[in-house]
């Protein structure tokens, strides 16, 4: 039997001596989506750090495809990636944006696959490409940060409420893009948003979390 | 009134002229600052970033230092560097007094807490989502170092250009170290005194429009940095 993507066991968090995160079981298996709510302060920001491998946790252990993540984080961060709320554009074009996770990567044929990372996001390389971050909407600018992370192809696209602040235009064509990444790359998808009925419908399991725990998973 | 407008039309006409001695003091200035800042540069920027990024003991001790070595005045600079260079001190054989390397060496112990104090400022003004965002790009630790240094770009400029408007218009080192010696060490700041104190109104004039437009120049360059940098 193969292992899950993610094997999270008795896993916990603390900030300055508090538990923010508790969460004794937790299976995610590849290419699902799996979809995160719950109340501000619930801990699902907390969770999604940990799965992005930005954060160890304070206790417990986490497991990436069977294998302890502990001392890996920065191989597994090359196959996980997480796009916020709020995300930072580099101080460069649209372009050098987009190209930044395959240069560090050493992939080659960057211009093409900018291209299409931007496609894919509804931005035409040759209207949005050159640009400068402060030329951008906000809708824009969530999208560039986007076909950032779906140019160099992840295992896991984890989103944290990626269109809490855009408008409905713009939150469309994230959710397509993050939906055409499943489909086309077997992108695994673990998505924190409030829209509660966004997740059912594309999620295979929704957490509901409240108080660092999870409260219930909807199936 | 007569007399400064006599000067300034005489001002003009030095400069016009290309007035060889007036032109020889811009361009000891040019030369000693523009050397002087890139060793600030090549020397500063570097303990800058680590200063503002690097987390390590002693850190606000090493700020602090570094903060108030900014208001060091000029003058007391010129003089340890004289004591270093002149004949009885420990770099006297260097044959570095009166000469345009000693003057770049005591400009650039005036230019290098600006560059050290400015990159360290720039580097911990960064948006605090630069470093898990370059995390997330698959970044490694090196990658996330070097695009730092990167993003902190137009600080660094901002650092270099302060620290040119205060070199170029420096007096005491150059006086000092320098001594003023007429096509040789003989700066814009250094002229303007001593050719006013011995009536040659025009020249100082001529040599004062020279340095603020320089002035004026670098600090329109800077508030366009600024903003290109807020962006």
């Amino acid at each position: 039997m193969n292992a899950p993507l993610y094997r999270l066991r008795a896993v916990t968090q603390t900030h300055g001596g508090r538990v923010v995160l508790d969460v004794p079981a937790l299976d995610i298996p590849a290419g699902a989506i799996v979809g995160i709510t719950g109340p501000n302060g619930s801990g699902k920001t907390t969770l999604l750090r940990l799965l992005a491998f930005l954060d160890r946790p304070t206790g417990g252990e986490v497991r990436f495809k069977g294998r302890p993540s502990l001392g890996r984080e920065r191989e597994l961060r090359r196959r996980v990636t997480l796009l916020v709320q709020n995300p930072y554009l580099l101080r460069r074009s649209v372009r050098g944006n987009v190209a930044y996770g395959l240069k560090v990567r050493g992939v080659g044929n960057i211009r093409e696959k900018t291209d299409q990372a931007l496609a894919a996001v509804g931005l035409d390389p040759a209207r949005f490409a050159d640009r400068a971050r402060h030329e951008l909407s906000g809708g824009e600018a969530q999208r560039v940060a986007l076909a950032s992370r779906l140019a160099f192809e992840p295992t896991v696209l984890l989103l944290d409420e990626p269109t809490a602040s855009l408008d409905g235009e713009s939150a469309a064509l994230v959710r397509q893009a993050a939906m055409d990444a499943r489909d086309r790359l077997g992108t695994s998808l673990v998505v924190v948003s409030h829209d509660i009925g966004w997740l059912t419908e594309i999620s295979d399991a929704v957490l509901a979390m409240e108080n660092g725990r999870i409260a219930d998973t909807i199936r | 009134m007569e007399y400064i407008l006599d000067g300034l039309r005489q001002a003009l006409v030095l400069l016009v002229s290309g007035d060889p001695q007036t032109f020889s003091a811009i361009q000891v200035t040019a030369i000693t600052s523009l050397l002087a800042i890139a060793a600030s540069l090549g020397l500063g920027v570097v303990p800058g970033f680590l200063l503002g990024y690097a987390r390590f003991p002693g850190k606000r001790a090493a700020r602090t230092f570094v903060d108030s070595m900014l208001s060091f005045p000029t003058v007391v600079i010129g003089l340890l560097v004289y004591a270093f260079i002149s004949r009885r001190g420990p770099l006297g054989d260097m044959g570095l007094l009166y000469s345009v390397p000693g003057m770049v060496i005591g400009l650039t112990i005036l230019g290098l807490p600006i560059i050290v104090a400015l990159t360290a400022s720039a580097v911990e003004n960064l948006d605090a989502r630069l470093r898990p965002t370059l995390l997330t790009l698959g970044a490694s630790p090196w990658q996330v170092v070097a695009t730092t240094l990167w993003e902190t770009r137009f600080g660094i400029m901002l650092a270099a250009m302060a620290a040119f408007g205060r070199v170029v218009s420096e007096v005491g080192i150059a006086m000092i170290v320098g001594g003023n010696i007429k096509w040789h060490t003989r700066t814009i700041t250094t002229a303007i005194a001593l050719e006013t104190s011995k009536g040659e109104f025009a020249m100082g004039i001529a040599l004062g429009l020279v340095l603020m437009v320089v002035a004026f120049a670098v600090n329109i360059a800077v508030s366009a940095f600024r903003r290109i940098s807020e962006k």
